[in-house]
């Protein structure tokens, strides 16, 4: 689903961000990338969307060698990655429902499909009673409930991520990862770049360790460090 | 279809949202088009104005051999003679000296002082000469031949004033061109401007959208429409008052006997329709290449 094969990205002609990773990640697996702030996790997803070229090595993502792929069909691969963030990015004038309907609008999905998704992954994400409420009026774990159900309301091959248990309280940060977990059973490849060493040892799933862009430990059911 | 729908319903309402964000911003843009399209359209009316003038003279020219105050009325029937005998010209009207101060009486009515200071002894009569052909050159030349004779003071050609019009027109044309095209340039680059704001004040929507796949033809077309959307508003505007303008300088034409040798420069209803469309397409034009550079240039988030 995900392959890196001898990938190096170099920002600004100096900070080497990853250096020579060669990675491969299975259609359904559920991966956490760990490691010290700098050592090349968000970087890593950022490639994995195309956000970033890399400046050498390829990177392909369900199929696609994104070094060769035309940039204006970037947009369509994306639409296989739900994305995720530690700072939600949800967007502060729309409500609940409007933030993840927009989600379907803007890749112009129709009406009725719009109608059915949204409410069916408000429901599988616990928040069907809070549609009409804006991001301000809930809790951090609610927010990042919303961000979840706007990344996955559209089926992607691929959930990324980014810290997103980083602004939570630990009780909270359960709940966000119970829901990655029912996420990645229905066949989603979930890759999670996380500092949280309690989740991690006790999730037991693949852990591929970074430093300095390189990775240094990749083991099955491992644990933080 | 319903898709179709729901998608027109969406650009609508973005687009919207972005006009009432910066309503001054707008105004100013609007403004700046509407007064730029507004001289391409009175550029292009005066173009068909001259033409359409010159049209009509250079069809039933004829051209006027002024005589010298104090000629003897021999060399007055003389001359007569000889025009009314030459193979080249169809007829010949005389003007009395008395005949050419009515006509300036005509012309100079609302300047009473300007006209006592004229005495009908000091006016030239003349003969007013239709040729058989129409022909520039023949005109020039039957001019030539009776410019030198005795008693006679000058001979004015229509081709004269016809070229010095033309002259004149081309020039006004030119300037209203030079200054249309800059202000086009400058309505444009606030529209540009108006376009990166809005985008900027968006930035957290933008974002979203391309994290969620969608195309950059389908974040920029809001943003596009809405610079569309100015420039027809200016279009609207600088046509209504090309139009308005129009209507006044030949109300004033036809108003003033010292302008009213202007009566000829008038535009059809055609023509008035090509230059009004012309004007409101040009705004549209300016605001949908304002804001495509906008959309194009800024939308990496």
């Amino acid at each position: 689903m995900i392959r890196l094969n001898d990938v190096t990205k170099i920002y600004k002609g100096e900070t080497r961000a990853i250096d020579g990773v060669s990675l491969n990640i299975d259609k359904g697996e559920f991966v956490f990338l760990v490691g010290e702030s700098g050592s090349g996790k968000s970087t890593m997803l950022r490639l994995v969307t195309a956000e970033e070229p890399a400046t050498a090595g390829q990177v392909h993502v369900a199929g696609k060698d994104l070094s060769r792929i035309n940039s204006w069909r970037v947009p369509y691969l994306r639409r296989n990655i739900g994305s995720v963030f530690q700072d939600f990015k949800l967007l502060p004038q729309k409500t609940v429902y409007e933030n993840v309907a927009f989600a379907l609008e803007v890749i112009g999905r129709p009406k009725n499909i719009v109608t059915t998704q949204v409410p069916a992954i408000l429901e599988l994400v616990g928040l069907s009673h809070k549609q009409k409420s804006f991001p301000d009026e809930l809790s951090g774990g609610e927010q990042q409930r919303v961000s979840i159900a706007r990344a996955f309301v559209n089926r992607p091959l691929i959930l990324l991520a980014d810290e997103p248990t980083g602004n939570l309280d630990p009780n909270t940060a359960q709940e966000i990862m119970r829901l990655l977990d029912r996420i990645n059973r229905t066949g989603t490849t979930v890759v999670m770049a996380t500092h949280d060493q309690t989740i991690v040892d006790q999730m037991r799933r693949r852990v591929v360790a970074l430093r300095a862009g390189q990775v240094v430990r990749d083991e099955q059911q491992g644990v933080y460090g | 279809m319903r898709g179709f729908v729901g998608r027109a319903a969406y650009f609508a309402r973005e687009t919207w949202i972005n006009v009432r964000r910066n309503l001054t911003l707008t105004v100013a843009a609007i403004l700046t088009v509407a007064v730029g399209v507004m001289l391409v359209g009175l550029g292009l009316m005066a173009r068909y104005a001259s033409a359409n003038a010159l049209g009509r003279w250079q069809g039933g020219v004829q051209f006027e051999i002024f005589l010298e105050p104090n000629i003897a009325g021999g060399q007055i029937d003389a001359l007569g003679q000889e025009l009314r005998n030459h193979p080249d010209i169809e007829r010949i009207q005389f003007i009395t000296q008395d005949q050419a101060f009515s006509l300036l009486e005509d012309m100079l009515s609302d300047e009473p002082e300007l006209l006592a200071e004229i005495s009908v002894e000091s006016l030239p009569p003349s003969y007013r000469v239709v040729p058989r052909d129409a022909e520039g050159e023949l005109i020039e030349s039957l001019a030539a031949q009776f410019r030198e004779r005795p008693g006679v003071y000058s001979v004015e050609t229509g081709r004269q004033q016809v070229d010095a019009i033309r002259e004149w027109f081309n020039s006004f044309r030119w300037i209203v061109l030079l200054m249309s095209i800059v202000l086009a340039a400058a309505s444009a680059m606030l529209i540009f401007n108006m376009i990166r704001v809005a985008m900027f004040a968006r930035r957290r929507e933008i974002e979203v959208m391309k994290l969620v796949g969608a195309t950059n033809s389908f974040i920029r077309l809001p943003f596009i429409l809405e610079g569309m959307l100015h420039g027809l508003a200016g279009g609207l505007v600088g046509a209504a008052a090309a139009g308005v303008l129009r209507n006044h300088v030949e109300e004033l034409f036809g108003r003033s006997e010292i302008l009213a040798f202007f009566r000829s420069f008038t535009v059809t209803s055609g023509q008035f329709t090509t230059a009004t469309l012309a004007t409101v397409l040009m705004g549209v034009i300016v605001g949908a290449l304002g804001s495509a550079f906008a959309a194009g240039r800024f939308l990496d988030v």
